[in-house]
């Protein structure tokens, strides 16, 4: 007998097809005008090979304008989602965020010196190089006797966080109103620069992180036991916490290097999820990246065509996420924690 | 006895009024830029400048030695070169005053012992202005400028508080007559020559809005700002942020940077981020342009008839043909502030 597929299957199967269709929706949305047909058109031609006769603008717009932010919004937001949810994982505390290592700070003073004092550095770069920094001062100021306690993680990941706010504060004071004013936009986290060598310069990162997160996610309900437990089945937590911290920075810097601080969705889209689908980490950690991707889309999606003004995305995912998520919050007991 | 009480009397009364008419100094009432009645001495002989284009309206028509100190401004004053000194040969023993991001440093202006402070604020509840006038209690002049209108107001203000009225509207001659260089011609064209312009600040997409300054220069200049073709709620921000969706929709004849450090025109006509704006007309055609140097084509200061013919030029080259615009801004100097402008061919 054929087993019928349950509700929450098929739930499961929707938000791991979701991509598919934010891509197409966001595809068909800007302010640039387009008919859906003939954008499907274009896409067909340039996979199968042959010839349109529409204006060359059309061809720039979809291929070098929307195609490329369509992308990278996605790869952003799968990125802050897988990482905030093994983040989550590790730290097993509901309000860990992939910037819990002092991450986006060492990405903002990074961008902020690019954009103040090194005119010829590139802001990816150096926001890039600096929010690793910021992962690895705080690994090490943790780390005690070959152990790494996840207090002192959080501990030593508020200390580099503020360390870098303050050197962020001190270039802020000392830029022209100009740069200041770059700078403040940065941070807010935008999509609207995205550009395909923006996508190719953190690909490479973005995918080793994932897939890293995606092999490896069973080992997650492990180390959420604690580290004795986790010990007792023969896991080495000391090892696998490097591990993931490692592939989650990395997932995560690269996405923060190309498009500055977008808040939220790395905490509250893994959190979402648990919520439908509990904690079980080999669901959780496919879903947000799927669920991650689509979620921020749909909001850039807003953030560039809602007004006629481009709006930092940031700003939207926590306008829009927050209300949501809080919801969802008072309608499901202790938030799919246990 | 009562006579010589009365004698006493008269004569002590005598010598105070003589005592209150040499004590007494004259004063007058302004409206500064916030519509705040400001009483200061005329004229105020130790005026604190926290902003470099006060600054430069107040050289053109005040006595430079009622200057006593101006904020410190490394990035500002590496563009200027020494024209400040050209003009005002005190100007690097003049005491510097610290500003912490927005705030000004009450100490160091204390130190100054000013009779007026010249600030920059958009508002009367302005922290710096509410923290002067509750501490050291000195007069403030609020500067805010916002369109080219607000830079000959300014030279009228900066005439009554150094107290030379008359030479206050001189300038405003001389000023008029330089923009007329670029609005006798600009005023003539058809709508058909006017090219779209897109103003692009630093941070590439943000721009002009059409209530803005900047609007106003690009119309005087002989252009259209293109957000006049945007939506409405973009068109009435002061500094919108458009998407480069949009830009390639509006698609500027002509795109106009402001002075970027990171970015030139080369970059926007040749590279690799800039390759979604190659169908723009700016592009294609290569009309990328920037001004070159913020200080001297200062739109809100009285160098602002400068930048109007430094733009006009730009969007017309044909309708400026033999204009040499070193040996104008050297003329410029000249005739504002008296002296030759230090790197500019000599008029």
């Amino acid at each position: 007998m054929r087993k019928k597929l349950s509700g929450k299957s098929l739930l499961h199967l929707f938000f791991l097809g979701l991509p598919v269709f934010a891509f197409f929706f966001s595809m068909f949305i800007g302010s640039f005008p387009v008919h859906p047909r003939e954008l499907l058109d274009l896409l067909a031609s340039h996979l199968f090979g042959y010839s349109t006769s529409y204006p060359e603008v059309y061809n720039t717009v979809i291929f070098q304008v929307r195609l490329p932010r369509v992308l990278l919004g996605m790869m952003v937001g799968a990125s802050l989602s897988i990482s905030g949810a093994t983040f989550q994982g590790i730290f097993r505390n509901p309000l860990v965020s992939p910037y819990i290592l002092g991450l986006s700070s060492g990405a903002a003073f990074g961008a902020a010196l690019s954009l103040a004092f090194l005119p010829g550095t590139s802001i990816q770069f150096a926001a890039f190089f600096f929010s690793l920094l910021a992962v690895g001062l705080t690994y090490f100021m943790a780390t005690t006797r070959r152990s790494t306690p996840v207090v002192s993680l959080v501990l030593a990941g508020v200390i580099v966080s503020a360390v870098f706010d303050a050197l962020l504060a001190l270039i802020q004071i000392a830029v022209n109103e100009r740069a200041l004013q770059s700078i403040v936009y940065w941070i807010m986290g935008s999509l609207g620069t995205a550009s395909w060598s923006k996508i190719y310069s953190a690909f490479p990162l973005f995918a080793l992180g994932c897939t890293v997160m995606l092999l490896l996610r069973w080992r997650l309900n492990v180390l959420a036991l604690g580290d004795e437990e986790a010990r007792s089945v023969g896991l080495n937590p000391e090892l696998y916490k490097i591990v993931f911290i490692i592939a989650a920075s990395l997932a995560a810097s690269s996405a923060v290097a190309v498009a500055g601080v977008i808040g939220l969705v790395g905490l509250i889209v893994p959190h979402m999820l648990r919520m439908l689908f509990g904690p079980d980490h080999r669901t959780l950690i496919p879903l947000s990246l799927t669920f991650g991707a689509s979620f921020l889309v749909l909001v850039d999606d807003f953030a560039r065509a809602g007004m006629g003004f481009e709006v930092p995305v940031g700003v939207i995912t926590t306008l829009v996420g927050a209300p949501f998520f809080a919801y969802l919050l008072r309608s499901v007991r202790s938030g799919g924690w246990e | 006895m009562k006579k010589l009480a009365v004698s006493l009397l008269a004569i002590a009364f005598c010598l105070m009024l003589a005592a209150s008419s040499v004590s007494a100094k004259e004063t007058i009432t302004i409206k500064d830029d916030l519509g705040r009645n400001v009483t200061i001495g005329s004229p105020s002989e130790r005026v604190v400048f926290t902003m470099e284009n006060a600054l430069k309206t107040y050289y053109a028509v005040g006595d430079a030695k009622n200057v006593a100190a101006l904020k410190d401004d490394k990035w500002m004053r590496k563009l200027t070169e020494d024209i400040f000194s050209v003009v005002d040969p005190e100007f690097e023993k003049k005491i510097t005053v610290n500003i912490t991001g927005d705030q000004l440093n009450l100490e160091s202006l204390a130190k100054v012992n000013p009779d007026l402070i010249v600030l920059w604020a958009s508002s009367p509840e302005d922290p710096n202005l509410l923290a002067i006038n509750d501490t050291l209690k000195v007069p403030t002049f609020a500067i805010y400028v916002t369109s080219l209108k607000d830079v000959y107001r300014q030279v009228d203000t900066m005439g009554m508080i150094s107290g030379n009225k008359e030479r206050a509207a001189a300038v405003k001659k001389i000023m008029e007559s330089y923009v007329a260089k670029t609005t006798n011609v600009t005023d003539k064209l058809a709508e058909s020559d006017k090219p779209k312009v897109f103003w692009m600040w630093t941070d590439v997409y943000g721009t002009a809005g059409v209530k803005s300054g900047m609007n106003d220069l690009i119309e005087e200049a002989g252009g259209v700002n293109v957000m006049t073709l945007a939506e409405k709620d973009a068109q009435e921000m002061e500094h919108p942020v458009v998407t480069q969706e949009t830009l390639i929709k509006l698609n500027p004849d002509v795109i106009y940077m402001w002075y970027n450090e990171k970015l030139d025109p080369k970059d926007i006509l040749n590279g690799d981020e800039f390759k979604g704006w190659k169908d723009i007309n700016a592009v294609k055609n290569k009309r990328v342009y920037e001004i070159g140097n913020p200080s001297i084509f200062d739109a809100f200061s009285p160098r602002m008839p400068l930048a109007l013919l430094h733009v006009a030029k730009d969007l017309h080259p044909d309708k400026f043909p033999g204009l040499d615009l070193n040996r104008t801004v050297d003329q410029y100097n000249v005739d504002i502030w008296g002296v030759h402008y230090p790197s500019m061919a000599k008029a």
